[in-house]
């Protein structure tokens, strides 16, 4: 469900937090790990979008195997966060995950 | 190779989205498509020169409006004619005289051809003089006779039994290469199937059709940010496209069990994979790191996503109020005990800045596919110019019913900026409001000013019943 290609994609977009807004922290989580289609077309497409430093950081090297591509699905595609929440590294706005679903919206007064 | 000629059996519904659905396969994959000049889109048949087989084959694979596809041989406004055409088109058929196994099928459109007549039909085609043995079970060829009527009268009727030819427009002949596969799909997409459905869910031959104006393929990313149901996430996905979809009503995406909506339907239809996540938030307000993120495919350039403007229900053309106010479901689920407000978000104004953001989130060359409610009546071409900005260009629309399915495509690689969505902006001007985006665009726009939009102001059109204004000053005060 949140799986870490949706993680490596969202930044806090609370009013006034445009630095260190990224990538959000997990906590409290409830990790899954489903087996996905693999599709090499995908994830070639994909890697110029990828943000390194923030993927290390969310998966801490869980897997080491040879093939690159393979581990990236794997990393990318098969590890779903479905309870938990994401906490911006800089204003600490807590974003939950309920059944897979990240609530990103913001408060009224959160809107910048 | 020449180009051979190949007969369109249309199914017989949403007659306006034929054309633009077999440009879009044709573009899907990657092959010349050349629409005669006089091809009629109200008619059931057509006939297309395609370069190979295959390209025949892809249409009728893909198209959810064609029913079938035949090599084409002959037609005519009489049986000489056409008759006279099937003779001199000899060098197509004569490699099934000796000994292919054949059948023949004879159709009227609109209308039974009785027994008797049909069998008079097929023996007008005895100087064919196939050898092969007759087999209607498992024929190696199966010829198909079409006869089109003018008269309307005859419509829904049968032949009596010792009426002999009919006076018919135009008669088709031709050998069957494909039955149309796609069609099939709008029963397995069945909204009333489905595991999981809402009252903005979108009808399945609809959301197919939808579907194939995205390009949806596999490898492709698409994004919905008004995923709703997940009506177009099911189809797109089946293609072979990953989905994202978010929505700013997480109660649409999950409905009242534990596991998402949207995810038991996708698994009913075996795409559970391919819809990449689900996320809640407003689309003015996004979470996106960065832009140019939807797109993929680098072997055919083209991409994405259906930003699709819900077209039913005018409530939610605002921007959120309407959907809460409207929908107050029995289960607002605890982990969102936050509603946020609202505010009326003025349709052109909510157009135009949409395709700011696709140019954002887009890649070069990714689509924006959308419904846009409008008044049919007024609607002109210009008024997707107000809408319109630098590095976006209209692929096709067309108009249906009260909406005009639109498909934009990004056709710069300059990066933009995110859209600002501020309001003030937004309505600022008298008329359009895309204009305004752009500041360069700003200036010489008293032009583009005079003209207002069909869709302006719909949801207030749509209350009124859409009665023509009185030209008065009130137009002036907003």
């Amino acid at each position: 469900m949140v799986r870490l290609i949706t993680h490596n994609l969202l930044a806090c977009h609370a009013k006034g937090c445009t630095t260190n807004n990224y990538p959000l922290k997990f906590s409290n989580v409830k990790l899954a790990l489903r087996e996905a289609d693999f599709n090499p077309d995908f994830l070639r497409g994909f890697l110029p979008r990828i943000e390194w430093d923030a993927l290390v950081q969310a998966s801490r090297e869980r897997c080491s195997t040879t093939d690159l591509l393979k581990q990236l699905h794997h990393v990318l595609l098969e590890t779903h966060i479905d309870e938990g929440s994401m906490t911006c590294p800089n204003c600490g706005h807590v974003y939950p995950i309920s059944n897979g679903i990240p609530n990103m919206l913001l408060a009224e007064h959160e809107i910048g | 190779m020449p180009p051979r000629q190949y007969l369109v059996v249309f199914a017989q519904t949403h007659e306006d989205f034929r054309v633009p659905e077999l440009r879009s396969v044709a573009e899907l994959y990657g092959f010349p498509l050349t629409i005669p000049h006089d091809f009629d889109k109200s008619r059931p048949f057509g006939v297309l020169a395609l370069d190979q087989e295959e390209h025949a084959r892809f249409l009728a694979r893909r198209c959810i409006l064609i029913k079938a596809v035949y090599e084409f041989y002959a037609s005519g406004r009489s049986y000489e004619e056409l008759h006279e055409q099937n003779r001199s088109s000899r060098n197509l058929w004569e490699k099934y005289i000796p000994e292919t196994s054949f059948k023949f099928v004879v159709n009227g459109y609109n209308h039974s051809i009785s027994k008797a007549r049909q069998r008079e039909v097929i023996e007008d085609f005895s100087y064919m003089g196939f050898m092969g043995k007759i087999d209607l079970v498992s024929p190696e060829i199966t010829m198909g006779y079409f006869e089109e009527y003018r008269d309307r009268d005859i419509h829904g009727t049968t032949s009596q039994k010792h009426e002999g030819a009919a006076v018919f427009r135009e008669a088709f002949f031709g050998r069957l290469l494909e039955q149309g596969s796609a069609r099939s799909l709008i029963k397995m997409f069945d909204v009333k199937k489905r595991q999981y459905f809402g009252n903005t869910s979108m009808e399945a031959e609809i959301s197919l059709l939808m579907a194939n104006q995205t390009l949806a393929s596999p490898g492709k990313l698409i994004y919905d940010p008004f995923i709703g149901t997940g009506s177009l996430a099911y189809t797109t996905a089946h293609f072979g496209a990953f989905v994202f979809g978010s929505d700013i009503d997480g109660r649409q995406m999950r409905g009242k069990e534990t596991k998402p909506g949207i995810l038991r339907a996708a698994t009913q239809y075996g795409v559970r994979e391919r819809i990449l996540d689900l996320c809640t938030f407003d689309i003015t307000r996004n979470p996106w790191r960065c832009g140019g993120l939807f797109d993929c495919d680098h072997h055919r350039s083209s991409v994405v996503p259906p930003i699709r403007l819900p077209h039913r229900n005018p409530a939610r053309k605002r921007h959120h109020t309407g959907i809460c106010d409207q929908l107050r479901h029995p289960f607002a689920r605890e982990d969102q005990p936050y509603l946020p407000p609202t505010k009326p978000y003025e349709l052109s104004a909510l157009a135009a800045d949409l395709v700011v953001l696709a140019r954002y989130l887009l890649n070069p060359g990714g689509r924006l596919v959308f419904f846009l409610p409008t008044v049919i009546d007024e609607y002109k071409e210009l008024d997707l110019d107000s809408m319109l900005c630098d590095g976006m260009e209209v692929v096709r629309e067309l108009a249906a019913g009260f909406r005009c399915l639109i498909t934009i495509r990004k056709s710069t690689s300059v990066a933009y900026p995110p859209p600002t969505f501020d309001p003030q902006v937004a309505h600022g001007g008298s008329g359009s409001s895309g204009i305004d985006h752009d500041g360069e665009d700003a200036s010489p726009a008293s032009p583009v000013h005079a003209h207002v939009p069909a869709h302006r102001d719909f949801r207030e059109k749509y209350f009124q019943g859409f009665k023509p204004k009185k030209p008065s000053s009130e137009e002036f005060d907003t």
